[in-house]
């Protein structure tokens, strides 16, 4: 992190080390592997022209290695997300072909299978709507702790751990095969 | 379980599933502390057992294992990597060592005038130029050329010419 910030030359190490999670985020938002691809694009180059604007929020008993980089980066990508739905008309259904890209043609019914299962998964975490369901995706999909989460969203980590607690319910609800939800209407309360 | 300032119901269930959440994505055993919860505040939740129900469990273990992760293709991978590099240097070419041009210009041979010149301020020029710096730059050159001994004798002669028409 500082070596980038000395030398910009040096950011090509962050860059590889964040593309796949930045990337992830931005299928998962925009469902679209051609937009995310320029979400992706835009979010990097806007961390390279403000690096020297990022501020290191670790503290040395966070342990060695620490850095709030990562935050800062998925914040940005969230601005650039954001920015691009207000672009376009609507968001696409749900980007599941993208399972596709896995296929094992060793093992076809297999990969049926995991698209159906993958598929079945997405559709349930996609009717969440809002941070409750940016939540969900930052914990479970990119793996995110509750504290970076609340960074990048903006919220305290008790609001995101009620947010996640009542997304995964609704998502429980909704993989049940009766479908049957306990969680009362849906909605963004955290 | 205990608290040692109010929660609600949501709030507390929500710390165990968090604490559960953690474990479950780093992959790590349950050990004789999970579900032990420490807050900001230096409060415990004591006693607490590992009550996750059932189906959220089950929910979150096929959210981790089902929901696909992407990557970009390597030729985006590249193309973007050779995009930032090229960004890099540019950032990296706005802060070059710049050549100093002096204005307004010394009298050339005039030894006091040269003494002077850490005093003056300095134009760097370097990186990129913008107009008012072509602007400046302009000024000083021409402010450098009219003080400067004349090349050849056909330039002497027009400009003291010039100069006995001034007068």
């Amino acid at each position: 992190m500082e070596a980038a910030r000395a030398d910009p030359a040096a950011f090509d190490a962050l860059y590889r080390k964040y593309l796949a999670q930045v990337y992830n985020y931005a299928v998962y938002e925009l469902g679209d592997h051609h937009e995310a691809e320029d979400a992706t694009e835009r979010t990097f180059l806007s961390a390279l022209s403000g690096l020297a604007r990022f501020q290191e929020r670790a503290r040395p008993d966070d342990g060695a290695g620490a850095s709030t980089f990562r935050i800062w980066l998925f914040r940005i990508a969230r601005n650039v997300v954001a920015e691009r739905r207000r672009t376009r008309r609507r968001r696409p259904e749900a980007p599941l072909e993208l399972a596709a890209a896995s296929v094992d043609p060793a093992d076809v019914e297999a990969t049926v299978v995991r698209r159906e299962a993958a598929a079945t998964a997405w559709q349930a975490v996609d009717r969440l709507t809002g941070d409750r369901r940016r939540a969900v995706m930052l914990r479970f999909v990119h793996e995110l702790s509750t504290a970076e989460i609340a960074a990048v969203l903006g919220r305290s980590e008790g609001a995101v751990r009620v947010l996640i607690h009542r997304g995964l319910r609704r998502v429980a609800g909704d993989l049940r095969p009766d479908g049957v939800d306990r969680d009362g209407p849906r909605g963004d309360r955290a | 379980m205990t608290s040692g300032y109010p929660m609600r119901d949501g709030e507390i269930e929500a710390l165990v599933v968090d604490r559960y959440l953690e474990t479950l994505l780093s992959r790590a055993p349950l050990g004789p502390d999970d579900g032990v919860v420490a807050t900001g505040r230096g409060v415990a939740l004591a006693n607490a057992s590992v009550d996750i129900p059932a189906d959220l469990r089950a929910t979150a273990e096929r959210l981790v294992r089902d929901l696909p992760r992407y990557h970009p293709s390597f030729r985006f991978e590249e193309h973007l990597a050779a995009r930032l590099a090229v960004a890099a240097a540019s950032l990296a070419g706005d802060r070059p060592e710049g050549a100093l041009i002096v204005f307004p210009a010394p009298v050339v041979g005039d030894r006091a005038v040269d003494d002077r010149l850490p005093a003056v301020r300095p134009v760097v020029l370097g990186g990129v130029l913008t107009s008012a710096a072509l602007s400046i730059a302009g000024a000083a050159w021409v402010a450098w050329r009219r003080t400067r001994a004349p090349a050849d004798p056909m330039t002497r002669a027009a400009r003291a010419i010039a100069r006995a028409r001034a007068v």
